[in-house]
């Protein structure tokens, strides 16, 4: 159980949990210390994550034991990116980029259309009138023209006046209202991140809190 | 100054402590409001609990440890909640700390449930990459997908339950935990959407108004809302943990906040136009 905890690493975790939030008061080596220490282990955690989860069986299994040998054909393909370093060659990582876009455009148009416009734009189809439910009826007619009025919103190729002009300005108040409930979720989950890294040192290396 | 202009220009390290203390004194001396559900945490629910007991469940650990306060608590709650419902629970993710999460989250449930057995009741295969890629392999053939290996490096062949989960057309449902991309838009895109299946997710708090929409369009039923929603399934389960504990702390943290916010803003409007005395 690699996370069990132990003294010594809760003495780790909670000097560089102070040392990251050091930065509150100022820019300071240890908050230096522990950022880079934070990114250099996330990346090596990665890479090797990585590499046992998925190189390692591809190349030993699915090549070697399997005999999949066209495997190796996209294992060259993603090693041509590393050819940026070398001037001489970069070009061949073009090769790489343009098969990662190519195939990256063909998901986007052949998924996306259905789950992320269809289905949504079926779904702003609302009745305006829901007999015995006020509040539906309500909700349904912020929903329908909160929707029309943001797509009017970014009609920029007519002039904002009339009809336009308001749908335009019923879009802004509903987009502003919608940024302001993102940044208010925004603002709960770093508050969330904060009360976990006091539950830990209150609880797990100070132990004033029962666990 | 007058004292509405020392309000606008607070030392940022005075509302930072203040939010400190105030924490650190809450989780020590907890107020006990209460945990109200809301309607989409109960339906996130409602969702799981009428899975038919012995079905196969998906879970995704979509998250690091970066957010491990908001979903942790979430996808041990839901854990509890598959094997109290007797339901057999095979847990991947498409970051790379999700099966790392997911052995976290395994290792604490198993407590409550000593009859659980991994390879029979619960897998975790743990992360592998490609994000959607991935997830339209594991639709086609899912152990080739997933290098039929587990997080722990054991084969498939070793684990009775996997030879039980050949693509997700398997599952009954999928539970995702989800802090960004690669996320729910893949899942919705690639399975739950043209395969039907039952979707329901646990967001961190900055993911949810984008997520919305899909809640509302009934692509997702049900969604737990950052650490409120993980507090709030913990209360249905009937296990209150973290999640819970943290949620005076979180509400009197938004309070003082709301606090500051008015001050600045009844500074603002009434120094609005006017010369600051110091230059009068």
């Amino acid at each position: 159980m690699f996370l069990e905890s132990s003294a010594l690493q809760n003495w780790i975790i909670g000097l560089l949990t102070l040392s990251i939030l050091s930065i509150v008061y100022k820019e300071n080596p240890a908050y230096r210390f522990a950022e880079h220490l934070f990114v250099g282990t996330s990346v090596g955690y990665s890479v090797m994550t990585k590499w046992y989860t998925y190189g390692k069986p591809t190349i030993v299994k699915s090549i070697m034991a399997e005999g999949r040998w066209t495997y190796i054909i996209p294992v060259i393909l993603g090693m041509l990116i590393y050819t940026r370093y070398f001037k001489s060659i970069s070009w061949l990582a073009r090769y790489c980029i343009a098969f990662n876009i190519g195939y990256g455009s063909a998901y986007v148009l052949t998924n996306d259309p259905r789950s992320l416009v269809l289905t949504q734009m079926a779904a702003t189809f609302k009745p305006l009138w829901v007999p015995g439910n006020l509040f539906q009826s309500v909700s349904n007619w912020v929903l329908v023209f909160g929707v029309v009025g943001t797509l009017m919103y970014f009609f920029f190729t007519a002039k904002r006046t009339g009809i336009v002009g308001v749908g335009a300005n019923v879009g802004k108040w509903v987009m502003m209202a919608a940024f302001g409930s993102a940044f208010g979720n925004t603002v709960m989950a770093r508050v969330s991140l904060f009360i976990g890294r006091m539950q830990f040192i209150l609880r797990d290396w100070v132990g004033v809190i029962p666990k | 100054m007058s004292f509405w202009e020392k309000a606008q220009n607070i030392d940022r390290r005075v509302p930072y402590t203040l939010l400190i203390v105030l924490i650190a004194y809450i989780l020590i001396r907890p107020i006990g409001l209460a945990v109200e559900i809301n309607a989409i945490t109960q339906a996130a629910y409602n969702n799981l609990d009428k899975v038919p007991a012995g079905s196969i469940v998906w879970l995704s650990a979509d998250y690091g440890a970066s957010s491990m306060t908001e979903l942790l608590p979430a996808q041990k709650a839901v854990m509890r909640h598959a094997f109290g419902k007797g339901l057999r629970v095979i847990a991947g993710g498409m970051w790379d700390e999700g099966g790392a999460m997911t052995d976290y989250a395994w290792q604490d449930v198993r407590k409550d449930f000593p009859e659980k057995k991994y390879g029979v009741d619960f897998v975790n295969v743990g992360y592998k990459p490609g994000g959607k890629v991935l997830l339209e392999r594991i639709v086609a053939d899912a152990h080739q997908a997933l290098q039929g290996i587990d997080f722990y490096g054991k084969s498939f062949a070793e684990l009775p339950l996997m030879s039980e989960f050949k693509t997700f057309k398997d599952a009954k449902l999928i539970f995702e935990f989800t802090s960004g991309t690669p996320g729910e838009q893949d899942y919705m895109k690639m399975v739950t959407d043209p395969l039907k299946i039952p979707f329901s997710a646990a967001a961190t708090a900055v993911s949810v108004p984008g997520i919305m929409p899909f809640v509302q369009s009934g692509q997702m039923q049900g969604l737990l809302q950052g650490m409120s929603g993980s507090a709030q399934y913990e209360v249905l389960v009937k296990k209150p943990g973290p999640a819970v504990a943290g949620m005076d702390a979180q509400s009197v943290a938004h309070l003082l906040m709301v606090v500051f916010i008015l001050i600045g803003n009844i500074g603002y409007l009434s120094t609005r136009g006017k010369k600051p005395q110091s230059q009068a």
